[in-house]
């Protein structure tokens, strides 16, 4: 049959799905939600990307603990804590915001913000 | 005004180019090393040989944990180095990493037995838990803390410049 | 043999540039005989070093392995085609490539200018030293001419199939030709400084190369992208990867300059962003050879890691961009125009539309620096990435927009009032409104961003389609071209808004003969296929699809495993029309026989295209209907 030469396919999968399920979702806003994100969940073995964009062994595992955890109605947030105490903060895109990255979201806007006060400010003068 | 201008512009380029010579020249990123502490995650699997279920340990103050499984080639070629650490006596729990019981005992008959013990974690739950994203990796562990994770081949020169410094800091494996 | 003579042909162009910068310092570069002769060195020395990459692809494309490079990156089964391209596959074969195209503008600028044009004998002198400085880096630290002598292997390594693509082939070199042809506004931003003559205009020579490097960049940029989008299976085409970042800079920096110039060439305003983007452009296009090729940044794209080069190229690029700014410094009252930037004039939207992008190209460095000083000051690893841009990106490209609304009427040099209520200007706005409320009530648009976008969008396509209308009919002068690719903009942001609002995708289980329904589509798994390629074994599954209007289609993905490497990669399929690509890639077989299969229905991705296409080409039109006006 075709299985026999495809067995260099079944060395990726089969360690993977022993007997899993596949991704189902309660609702489609849930299904959203999970493809919303695994972009902005980044894959800890590859050198850089996000879920969504890489089909290694433990990306897929932890795409299942996702769905895992979004049956189980947990938010978002609580999805991402799951995560980064498991494989570091540097696993989340979005670093968040907190005491040491203030400094990142604000910065832009006080760029602009001095940028466009200095133009006006020299007109003025 | 603009001379300030001026001099703000003069001094960012140079801290920025300043900032990546320092960088470039920082050698305390080893790559595949994270030495950043959490819990060692509570956990009821079956140990390997004997199905009887264990949970956390608490029989050494201190042990590594290596994840290993029967198709990881990269494995094979650490085993011989587990062998011997462990005959040194340092204490190495297996995790055996979505693996095939039968195929796990007949590669460890077959190579050899580094581990006090090995537990069973067919789904890789544990290693999810553990923030593992493949084999072979090693945890170092003291008082149900990881305080040391390695991501590859852990040899001679690896166990060198990873593992001894951060062992020799906590006084830990006083055997050794 | 012969490799021995490209390096030697190598060598002695660097002294020959290195000659013609000497000159241009040490002599009277007002003197004509003078500037005839640095320009008959640079064209000498420029055809040394291209025939000495001439004789390096004839190596390529003849199998001669005792070159390490080529022993390492090509082989003798691959097509002509690959073999050349294999050439910049990697770290060497790049940065000589690179170098080459900086040298080739400087060519070009040297032939295509008079010599009686100003600044032009520095310029050349710039150009050449910032050559010497590379080519130095490339014999010192990345030398592609070693060999593997006495016993040269009798074929090469495999080329990663990844890279066996017609799309990434050609991808570095249009992006190369983008990042270094901004060495001559560069060049010629420093030779003004120099000279220090305020009367020079020579804003007006610079704009044409500018215009023309953008074009490329942009298209560099654009095939990245594409080939991203139907290569790597995940329908993504934009993914803020540091190495896409810091080619996304330049190109903000770029764009901002082109408007700048024209500008700052019709009267002396805003000199001083003018020169200031040109030395930044060329930075940041520094700057991104650096990030790729030092190893400081974890990417795909990055080339091997090595500290050594890493730090030869910050000394070079710090020492270049640190001279540029002091100079820059120095000279800074001969850029004060003594004209003020009249309010709601041409000029002050510029200056507005400056500042955003400097608001853009900040936030992008600092993500991009962010995980460095985090790392470097807390031992901690940190990630900064697409919530982060689209947060930054989303608010202050839509603000710019509205501003270049505004101005489609503004003056050179006068003020004009904005009338809100004039034809176009009121026409435009009720057309918007309707389309963003036909959207938001039909289609169920209802994310905030998206309408907005959608309505900000339509305001710039519509007034500039009237723009148009009032040029044909009313034969009020405008410039088409720059019309064109502004409306290009409009259909950009539309695009790309309306491509994240309705996209989505499902990974489904299916088995052979079994049909499966998504978004009113019936999927049928029709057939599994092995086939045999020339370096690769396949799987090919064929899909039939049907779409409720009767439209039949088949598709068929692939997934493959070359021979050398053991490689697997997998082949999308898509069926792509106006409105919608419908994408499908299969994942991994399942033990009870069936396969995962991924499929994805990404809408408008063809428009977003269609705009950069759009841009690209009135890029490179108005271009030439500046060199037209020159002559």
């Amino acid at each position: 049959m075709l299985i026999r030469p495809l067995l260099f396919l079944l060395l990726v999968a089969s360690t993977n799905i022993l007997g899993e399920s596949l991704y189902q979702f309660q609702n489609t806003a849930d299904e959203e939600r999970f493809y919303s994100l695994i972009k902005e969940i980044r894959c800890p073995k590859c050198t850089s990307g996000s879920l969504a964009s890489s089909n290694a062994p433990v990306s897929e595992d932890i795409k299942k603990k996702i769905i895992e955890l979004i049956n189980e109605d947990k938010t978002d947030d609580e999805i991402r804590l799951f995560l980064s105490d498991r494989f570091g903060i540097e696993v989340l895109y979005d670093p968040g915001l907190n005491r040491s990255t203030y400094i990142l979201w604000i910065a832009p806007g006080l760029f602009l913000f001095i940028a466009l006060l200095i133009f006006f400010f020299r007109r003025k003068a | 005004m603009t001379v300030f201008l001026r001099l703000l512009i003069l001094s960012i380029s140079l801290s920025f180019f300043y900032f990546f010579y320092l960088y470039i020249n920082e050698d305390k990123y080893y790559p595949g090393a994270s030495f950043q502490t959490s819990n060692m995650p509570l956990f009821e699997l079956e140990d390997l040989y004997s199905n009887k279920v264990i949970t956390n340990f608490d029989i050494e103050e201190a042990y590594l944990i290596n994840v290993w499984a029967s198709w990881c080639i990269t494995c094979r070629v650490e085993h011989g180095f587990l062998m011997k650490l462990s005959s040194q006596g340092i204490p190495i729990m297996g995790l055996n990493y979505k693996d095939d019981r039968n195929d796990a005992i007949n590669w460890i008959n077959k190579f050899g037995d580094p581990y006090k013990q090995i537990i069973h974690d067919i789904k890789g739950e544990l290693a999810l838990d553990m923030g593992v994203t493949g084999a072979p990796e090693t945890f170092l562990v003291k008082d149900s803390q990881i305080i040391a994770h390695y991501r590859g081949e852990v040899n001679d020169m690896i166990w060198g410049d990873v593992f001894t410094p951060i062992i020799n800091k906590e006084n830990i494996f006083n055997a050794n | 043999m012969f490799i021995e003579v490209a390096q030697f042909l190598t060598i002695l162009a660097t002294g020959l540039f290195f000659l013609c910068f000497v000159f241009s310092v040490i002599f009277n570069v007002n003197d004509l005989n003078i500037i005839n002769l640095i320009s008959r060195i640079y064209s000498h020395s420029f055809l040394l070093f291209l025939f000495s990459f001439l004789i390096y692809v004839w190596l390529a494309i003849t199998d001669n392995f005792s070159v390490l490079y080529i022993a390492q990156h090509s082989n003798t089964n691959l097509p002509v085609f690959y073999k050349i391209s294999s050439i910049w596959s990697a770290h060497e074969g790049s940065m000589y490539l690179w170098i080459i195209f900086l040298s080739l503008w400087g060519a070009i600028y040297n032939i295509f200018s008079k010599n009686d044009e100003p600044l032009k004998a520095r310029t050349i002198g710039i150009i050449s030293i910032t050559t010497v400085g590379f080519l130095l880096f490339l014999l010192l630290t990345s030398n592609p001419f070693e060999t593997i002598l006495p016993l040269p292997p009798e074929n090469g390594a495999d080329i990663n199939p990844v890279l066996q693509d017609p799309l990434l082939a050609i991808h570095p070199p249009t992006l190369y030709l983008g990042y270094v042809g901004f060495v001559i506004a560069f060049g010629q931003a420093l030779a003004f400084l120099i000279e220090g003559d305020s009367n020079i205009n020579w804003e007006k020579q610079v704009r044409f190369w500018s215009i023309i490097s953008w074009s490329f960049l942009t298209l560099g940029i654009t095939l990245g992208s594409w080939w991203a989008y139907y290569e790597l299976g995940w329908g993504g085409y934009w993914f803020w990867d540091p190495v896409e970042n810091v080619a996304l800079m330049p190109w903000l920096a770029a764009t901002a300059l082109i408007h700048s110039l024209s500008a700052s060439s019709k009267s002396s305003i805003l000199r001083i962003w003018t020169i200031l983007l040109s030395i930044l452009v060329f930075s940041l296009s520094l700057f991104g050879a650096f990030i790729v090729r030092s190893g400081i940044i974890d990417s795909v794209h990055s080339f091997a890691n090595d500290p050594e080069r890493g730090l030869y190229l910050l000394a070079f690029i710090g020492l270049l961009v640190m001279m540029s700014l002091i100079l820059f410094s120095y000279r800074f009252a001969l850029l004060v125009s003594n004209k003020r930037i009249i309010s709601l004039s041409k000029e002050s939207f510029i200056s507005i539309n400056n500042i955003l992008f400097g608001t853009l190209i900040f936030s992008t460095m600092l993500g991009v620096m962010y995980p460095l000083i985090y790392e470097y000051i807390y031992d901690q690893k940190i990630s900064v990435g697409a919530p982060f841009y689209n947060a930054i990106f989303v608010p202050i490209t839509l603000l710019a927009c509205l501003f270049l609304f505004s101005s489609i009427e503004s003056k050179w040099q006068s003020k004009s009032v904005i009338a809100f209520f004039n034809n176009p200007t009121l026409a435009s706005f009720i057309f918007s409104l309707l389309i963003t409320f036909i959207s938001f009530k039909l289609y169920s648009v209802s994310k905030l961003w998206t309408l907005a976008s959608l309505f900000i969008g339509s305001l710039i396509i519509f007034r500039y389609i009237l723009v148009i209308y009032s040029y044909i009919f009313h034969k009020k002068f405008v410039n088409v071209y720059s019309v064109l690719a502004h409306i290009g903009l409009g259909l950009l942001i539309i695009s790309i808004a309306l491509n994240n609002d309705f996209s989505s995708e499902r990974a489904l289980n299916i088995k052979i003969n079994e049909t499966e329904i998504y978004k009113d589509h019936e999927i049928t798994f029709d057939n599994l296929q092995l086939i045999d390629g020339p370096n690769y074994e396949s799987v090919r599954a064929d899909f039939i699809i049907e779409s409720q209007n009767g439209n039949k289609f088949s598709l068929n993905p692939e997934k493959r495993k070359y021979f050398a490497r053991g490689q697997i990669t997998t082949e999308t399929a898509i069926h792509a029309s106006i409105l919608k690509d419908i994408y499908i890639t299969i994942g991994d077989q399942l033990d009870d026989g069936s396969w995962i299969v991924n499929v994805q229905f990404n809408y408008f991705i063809r428009w977003i295209w269609f705009s950069a296409a759009l841009m690209i080409i009135s890029g490179l039109f108005l271009a030439r209907t500046i060199k037209r006006a020159r002559q």
